[in-house]
C-alpha cells in the first residue's frame, strides 16, 4: 500500500512518514502542493493525505486539480481548520475523509487503513474472531475458548468495535463516538470502566491477554505476539 | 457634496439665506415706500401750482391772448427751477411750453401723477383744465410738471446705501449664524473629542451625558451603551488569552521538565516508555484544552453554527444516562429522570451542555447518592434541572462555578480524573448560544444546577 503524505510541516511530515512506514506502508512525502501534484499524477498511490495549508498551491487547489484530471485517488485532508465550512468545503471538492489536527495518530492509522479498505468489494464478515475470541454479529453472541461470555448490548458494540479495527489503538473519544454517540469529550472514566468489565469478561481468565491499554493513548485488541 | 456640508456649514448657510430673503424683502418695501412718498409729495405740489395758475387765469383780462397766458404763467413760477409747464388753447392747440421738453399727447387723469422721460430727463406731471368761462369758447388745459432729477439722485444714492447696508447685514448675519451654529455644536465636538480618546486600553472612558443638551443626551447614552458593550466583550477576549496563557504554562512546563530530566541521563526502554506514556497523557490534555478553549471562544463570540432542529430533552438525557450508567454505577449512583420537554436548538452542542452538567454531579456526588434530571416545561420556558446529593456549597462558590478553570478547590488542581474547569463554562456558553440561562443552587444537601430556556424560539 503506498501512501502519498502532502505536509510542509517539517516534523508533522517526517512523523507521518514515519508511523506509516512503521504501520507497514510504502510513505512518500512532498513539503510543497506543486511538488505533491506533481507526484500524485505521476507516483502510483493507493492514498493522499493532504495538508490545506502548504506552499505553491494549497490542499484545496491541489484537490482540484487532482480531481479535474480525473484522477479518483482518495484523500484523506489533515487540517487545524474545524470550521464546519471548512469541512464542507474539503468534502465538496472531492476529498473522502477529514482531520482535524492536533489528532491522534491511532485514529489517523484507523481512517487510513479505513480508507484503503473502502472500495475492495468484500462480504462483510458475519463472525469476527481474535486468538480464540469470537463474536457472532447474527446471532449476537460472544465467545472465547469454547465458552460462552454474556455480553450486555453496550459490551457487545463495545467489543464488535474493537475487533473490526483490530490492531488499532483506539482513543477514548472514538470509542465513546462509535459505541454511545457520544461527541465530545467526557472527563468521566466511563470508559475506563467499560473497558474494566470488558475485560473482566473476555479476558481476565483466559490466557492471552487480548486487550491492551495503552497508556496516554487508549486501547488495542491484539495478539500479544 | 450638498450632503457632505458640515453641520456648521449648513446651518450657517440656511440662516444667511434665511437673512438675506428678510433683508432683501424689507429693503425693496423701504423702496417702495419712498417712492411713493415722493409721489405723493409731488402731486400735493403740483396739484397746489395747478390751483395757484388756475387763480391766476382767473383773474387776467378777457379775452384771454396766448402771449398774456404764456408771459403771466411764467413770470409766476420764473424761481421753479424744477419746474415745466405746457399751456394748450381751446383748440387743443399748445400756445406755450416750456422749451427743450417734450410733453406727451395725452396724460394719465388726474390726481394721479403720469411719469415720462424725455431727453434723458424724468417728469411727474399733472395735468388741469383751467375753466375760463363762456367767453373764451372752450377751456385751456395747463400742464405742469416737476423735473425729478432730484428725487432720482436722492434715491439712487439712497438705493446704493440701502443694497450696501442689505449686503453687509446678511454676511454678519452669516457670521452671526456660523457663530452661533459652532457654539449650538460644542457639546458635539466635546462628544467627538471625548470619542476620540477611547482606545483599546481606555474603554472605560463615557461620554458626558449630563453636559450635553437633551437631544444629544439620548445619543451619548446609546454610544455609552456601546461601550459598555464593547469594553465587557474586550475584557472577556483579554480575559480569556489570559487563562489560556495560564492554563497552557502548566502542563507546558510538566512536559519540559519532565523531558529534560528524562534526557539528562541515560535510561533504559523501560524508562523511556514511561516518559512518553506520561508525556502523551499531557499532550492529551493540552490538546483537549486547546479545543474546548476552542469552542467556548467561538461560543461565547456567538460564531458557533447553531444547527436548529426540535430535540427532545428527554431522550437525550436517556441517551446520556446510557453513556454514564457505567460511571454512576461504581459508585452506586443512582440515576433519575422526570418529566420531558423539547426544544429548538443544536441537539449536539445541548447534548453537551447537558452531558458536562451530569459529569460534574457525579464528579461531586458522594458514593451511594443520588443525581436526578427534572425537566419542566410551561408556556413561556422549558427548564432543565441536574439535582445531586452531596455536601452543600458556599455561596461564594457557587457563583464562580461557570468561569472558565474555577476549581472550588484549588488545591485539588490536575488529579486524575479531575476536568480541565471548562465544562461549566462551555455549557453556560452553549446556554447562551441559545438564549438560555444557567444558574447554580445549593441547600439541605442538595445541589443543582439548572439550565433555562425561552420557550418562543
Amino acid at each position: 500500500m503506498k501512501v502519498l503524505i502532502v505536509e510542509d510541516e517539517l516534523k508533522t511530515g517526517d512523523y507521518l512518514r514515519q508511523g506509516l512506514v512503521e504501520a507497514g506502508f510504502v510513505a512518500d512525502l512532498a513539503r510543497t502542493g506543486t511538488d505533491g501534484l506533481h507526484l500524485a499524477l505521476t507516483g502510483d498511490y493507493d492514498l493522499l493525505v493532504l495538508d490545506v495549508m502548504l506552499p505553491g498551491l494549497n490542499g484545496w487547489q491541489l484537490l482540484q486539480s487532482l480531481r479535474r484530471s480525473g484522477n479518483a485517488l482518495p484523500v484523506l485532508f489533515l487540517t487545524a481548520r474545524d470550521q464546519v465550512e471548512d469541512r464542507v468545503k474539503g468534502l465538496e471538492l472531492g476529498a473522502d475523509d477529514y482531520l482535524v489536527k492536533p489528532f491522534a495518530f491511532s485514529e489517523f492509522l484507523a481512517r487510513v487503513r479505513t480508507l484503503l479498505r473502502r472500495g475492495k468489494a468484500s462480504i462483510e464478515p458475519t463472525v469476527l474472531r481474535i486468538a480464540d475470541l469470537e463474536l457472532d454479529l447474527m446471532r449476537r453472541r460472544a465467545q472465547r475458548a469454547g465458552r460462552r461470555i454474556d455480553l450486555t448490548a453496550k459490551e457487545f458494540a463495545l467489543l464488535e468495535l474493537l475487533l473490526r479495527r483490530q490492531g488499532e489503538v483506539l482513543t477514548r473519544s472514538l470509542i465513546a463516538s462509535q459505541v454511545w454517540d457520544m461527541n465530545f469529550d467526557s472527563d468521566t472514566n466511563v470508559i475506563e470502566v467499560a473497558m474494566r468489565r470488558l475485560r473482566a469478561k473476555m479476558d481476565d481468565d483466559f490466557e492471552p491477554k487480548l486487550l491492551r491499554t495503552i497508556r496516554g493513548m487508549g486501547y488495542v485488541l491484539e495478539t500479544s505476539d | 457634496m450638498g450632503s457632505r456640508l458640515t453641520l456648521t456649514a449648513r446651518l450657517t448657510l440656511l440662516f444667511t439665506v434665511g437673512s438675506a430673503v428678510v433683508l432683501l424683502a424689507f429693503g425693496a418695501l423701504v423702496m417702495a415706500a419712498i417712492a411713493s412718498h415722493f409721489d405723493e409729495l409731488d402731486r400735493d405740489e403740483l396739484a397746489g401750482k395747478l390751483d395757484y395758475a388756475a387763480q391766476l387765469v382767473a383773474t387776467m383780462d378777457r379775452p384771454l391772448s396766448k402771449e398774456a397766458v404764456a408771459k403771466e404763467l411764467a413770470s409766476s413760477f420764473a424761481g421753479h427751477h424744477e419746474l415745466v409747464m405746457q399751456v394748450r388753447g381751446p383748440s387743443g392747440m399748445v400756445w406755450f411750453a416750456s422749451p427743450g421738453v417734450e410733453f406727451p399727447v395725452s396724460l394719465v387723469t388726474a390726481p394721479h401723477l403720469s411719469h415720462w422721460r424725455s431727453g434723458g430727463r424724468t417728469f411727474h406731471g399733472l395735468e388741469k383744465t383751467l375753466l375760463v368761462g363762456a367767453t373764451a369758447g372752450g377751456a385751456l388745459t395747463l400742464v405742469l410738471a416737476l423735473d425729478t432729477a432730484h428725487h432720482e439722485r436722492f434715491l439712487q444714492s439712497f438705493r446704493v446705501t440701502l443694497w450696501l447696508f442689505v449686503a453687509c447685514a446678511v454676511m454678519f448675519m452669516g457670521l452671526l449664524g456660523w457663530v452661533s451654529a459652532r457654539r449650538g455644536l460644542a457639546p458635539l465636538r466635546a462628544m467627538r473629542e471625548r470619542a476620540a480618546t477611547v482606545t483599546a486600553h481606555s474603554l472605560d472612558r463615557r461620554l458626558p451625558v449630563q453636559a450635553v443638551p437633551p437631544e444629544l443626551a439620548e445619543l451619548a447614552i446609546t454610544l455609552n451603551e456601546m461601550l459598555e458593550r464593547l469594553e465587557d466583550a474586550f475584557k472577556r477576549l483579554s480575559d480569556f488569552s489570559a487563562d489560556l496563557a495560564h492554563e497552557l504554562r502548566t502542563p507546558v512546563s510538566n512536559l519540559m521538565v519532565q523531558t529534560q530530566v528524562a534526557l539528562s541521563l541515560p535510561r533504559d526502554a523501560e524508562g523511556y516508555r514511561a516518559i512518553l506514556e506520561s508525556n502523551a497523557e499531557e499532550y492529551e490534555r493540552l490538546a483537549r484544552m486547546i479545543s474546548d478553549m476552542l469552542f467556548l471562544a467561538k461560543a461565547e463570540n456567538g460564531l458557533v453554527l447553531v444547527h436548529e432542529e426540535l430535540v427532545d430533552v428527554a431522550h437525550e438525557v436517556r441517551q446520556l444516562f446510557d453513556f454514564y450508567e457505567l460511571s454512576a454505577d461504581e459508585k452506586r449512583i443512582d440515576l433519575q429522570l422526570r418529566g420531558e420537554g423539547a426544544l429548538r436548538g443544536d441537539r449536539l452542542m445541548l447534548r453537551r451542555a447537558l452531558g458536562n452538567l451530569i459529569s460534574n454531579a457525579l464528579r461531586h456526588t458522594p458514593v451511594g447518592g443520588t443525581i436526578s434530571v427534572a425537566i419542566d416545561q410551561d408556556a413561556a420556558r422549558l427548564r432543565i434541572q441536574v439535582q445531586n446529593t452531596g455536601e452543600p456549597i458556599a455561596a461564594a462558590h457557587l457563583a464562580r462555578f461557570f468561569e472558565r478553570f474555577y476549581r472550588a478547590d484549588p488545591a485539588r488542581q490536575h488529579e486524575a480524573g479531575e476536568g480541565i474547569g471548562l465544562g461549566l463554562s462551555i455549557s453556560q456558553a452553549i446556554a447562551h448560544a441559545h438564549g438560555g440561562e444557567v444558574a447554580a443552587a445549593s441547600n439541605d444537601g442538595l445541589t443543582i444546577f439548572s439550565l433555562t430556556f425561552p420557550n418562543s424560539r
